[in-house]
């Protein structure tokens, strides 16, 4: 007798998984209306210290000081680029990592787990109406913040989006990795919030790199973050960047593969350690 | 012979079982606290990262030759803009954290399916409520003290006020601090899914009450309403006491102020936890998620 599993994988099977996964997060997240809006303005409460704080810097609406290392002295621009590609970090990292968290506490995990579907694909599937959500909140907290605190973008748009293509779909190896310390420690939002902060911060998402003690920079640099969104704020906001922009996205393109191909490896190691321990759910 | 059966609860209340009831909460939430490790990236990342992201801002606004921390001096009269900061973040910090732990407290109770079981033990349920905030202060005091160590260590950030005055500032604050996060909880308990409202309110902190620059930049009418929140007398006063030589004299302008907003929130804490908790109740919404 020939044992054969029930399921019968296919691309087919696989695309109608991720819709289904995508339909229930668009489902839960409509499903609670405040915290669409919450999303909007969260960017925009975060920010407007930044804007206070910089006036408190500049005289007569320009911070030189910050012309002086980055190129611009509208450092409104500046940040609200960093912010908006911010957003999408932060899709990445909570789409995956605190998906798997919410599915650990309401014991639903395992039984997801034992669904014929890659466990790679069910994390991709987390981020997909997050991703969609937070291309719309975002533009919604662009247009808003456009009339708070002003934004002028002087450079090309669609270079730009293009060049942050490969910077996102490289983030998914990071939210792999994540993913896998989420279920070895059972706890998200501490490892969330303090990895997205210091990914951020070091990727120069509020500042120019190269304002950082000299000690901190070499961080900076290994992260292919820092060189997506130096390159995209070049292409936008005509900044001084660090290497030409052409060098820049050679090395996103290249550090997207690795980056997706050693966060799937850390995943997989992690999620069958977790296994052997038995641990999978437990929260 | 006719018998007479009077129904009788099997506890015993008193103030000794209230207390036993508060500290038995207490430990329970110390004991979830320490169980997760994350929690020292908690205590030890935290208080460093979040005020750096600010920092490193101020530092790019700086300049490499410093002349924008000439205006910034200029405008609010602080030579140590870290030190400016890190006061205004740490105590947006203790609000957040509050409002998380304690302002969420049901609602996790409800999530672990637990809120139902525990209300029909016989014990004061506003202690569920009271015996959060005891590991809470706790882990505050060691987060504040802990900030204070590593931008002193790391970045030379000198106390030079009087310690008894920091100290004085945060007890005059814990009243209006906590008391917001009990009125959050009640409301938390019927609205559910409330993370927009922490973040209304974490928010109205963040732009209103001048973490990281001088609330007399903010235009007239942002300026009236930061008078009605607690955290801009915190804030100011904080940094007078922690930079300054301010004595209880030149605190009392932010010290009576925040001590009434004290007495206010924790009625308002209070009361609202009474009137949603049988709300609650009476809708059936108590055990729902």
């Amino acid at each position: 007798m020939q044992l054969s599993t029930l399921s019968q994988p296919s691309l087919k099977t696989y695309l109608r998984a991720l819709f289904v996964i995508a339909r229930k997060d668009w489902k839960v997240f409509w499903r609670y209306p405040l915290n669409a809006l919450s999303s909007v303005f969260q960017p925009i409460i975060w920010i407007t210290p930044v804007y206070f704080m910089g006036k408190a810097f500049s005289t007569n609406g320009q911070a030189a000081g910050f012309a002086a290392y980055s190129g611009t002295g509208d450092y409104m621009s500046y940040i609200l680029v960093g912010t908006v590609l911010s957003n999408f970090i932060m899709t990445v990292f909570w789409g995956m990592g605190y998906a798997l968290k919410n599915d650990m506490d309401a014991g639903v995990l395992e039984s997801n787990w034992l669904t014929p579907i890659p466990r790679l694909l069910i994390l991709v599937g987390r981020t997909l109406t997050s991703i969609l959500t937070t291309t719309i909140t975002s533009a919604t907290m662009l247009i808003l913040a456009s009339l708070l605190f002003g934004f002028k973008p002087t450079g090309s748009t669609f270079a730009a989006l293009l060049t942050a293509i490969p910077m996102l779909v490289g983030l998914y190896g990071f939210g792999f990795a994540f993913a896998g310390i989420v279920l070895l420690m059972r706890e998200a939002n501490t490892l969330v919030d303090v990895g997205s902060f210091l990914v951020q911060g070091f990727s120069g998402t509020n500042f120019p790199i190269q304002s950082l003690p000299y000690w901190l920079i070499p961080i900076s640099l290994m992260l292919p973050l820092t060189y997506g969104l130096d390159a995209v704020r070049g292409l936008l906001l005509k900044t001084n960047t660090l290497l030409p922009i052409s060098t820049e996205i050679a090395i996103l393109l290249f550090s997207m593969f690795v980056m997706l191909w050693i966060g799937a490896q850390i995943f997989h190691r992690v999620e069958r350690k977790v296994r052997t321990l038995g641990t999978l759910g437990q929260h | 012979m006719e018998t007479t059966f009077i129904p009788r609860s099997l506890g015993q209340p008193g103030f000794l079982s209230e207390v036993r009831a508060f500290l038995a909460v207490s430990r329970r939430e110390w004991i979830i606290f320490t169980r997760y490790p994350s929690w020292i990236i908690a205590l030890f990342i935290w208080p460093l990262i979040f005020p750096m992201m600010y920092i490193l801002t101020a530092r790019a606004l700086s300049g490499p030759d410093g002349s924008g921390l000439a205006v910034f001096i200029a405008t609010t009269g602080a030579t140590d803009y870290i030190g400016y900061i890190i006061v205004g973040t740490t105590v947006w910090m203790w609000q957040n954290i509050v409002l998380w732990d304690v302002g969420f407290a049901l609602r996790n109770e409800q999530m672990r399916g637990t809120l139902e079981s525990n209300w029909l033990t016989p014990t004061w349920r506003f202690s569920y409520l009271l015996g959060q905030t005891g590991p809470q202060i706790i882990s505050m005091a060691m987060f504040v003290g802990i900030t204070a160590l590593e931008f002193g260590l790391l970045f030379g950030v000198r106390l030079n006020g009087s310690p008894w005055m920091i100290g004085l500032m945060m007890l005059a604050a814990i009243p209006a601090i906590y008391g917001l996060g009990f009125a959050f909880a009640s409301l938390v308990i019927t609205v559910k899914e409330a993370n927009a409202f922490v973040f209304l309110i974490r928010g109205m902190v963040m732009i209103f009450c001048g973490i990281t620059f001088p609330v007399a930049i903010l235009p007239g009418w942002m300026q009236s309403f930061a008078k009605w929140l607690p955290q801009t007398y915190l804030i100011h006063g904080m940094r007078a006491a922690a930079f300054t030589n301010a004595g209880i004299k030149e605190l009392l302008p932010d010290l009576l102020p925040l001590l009434s907003f004290g007495a206010f929130w924790l009625a308002v804490g209070y009361f609202t936890f009474l009137w949603l908790e049988r709300r609650a109740r009476k809708t059936g919404a108590i055990g729902q998620y």
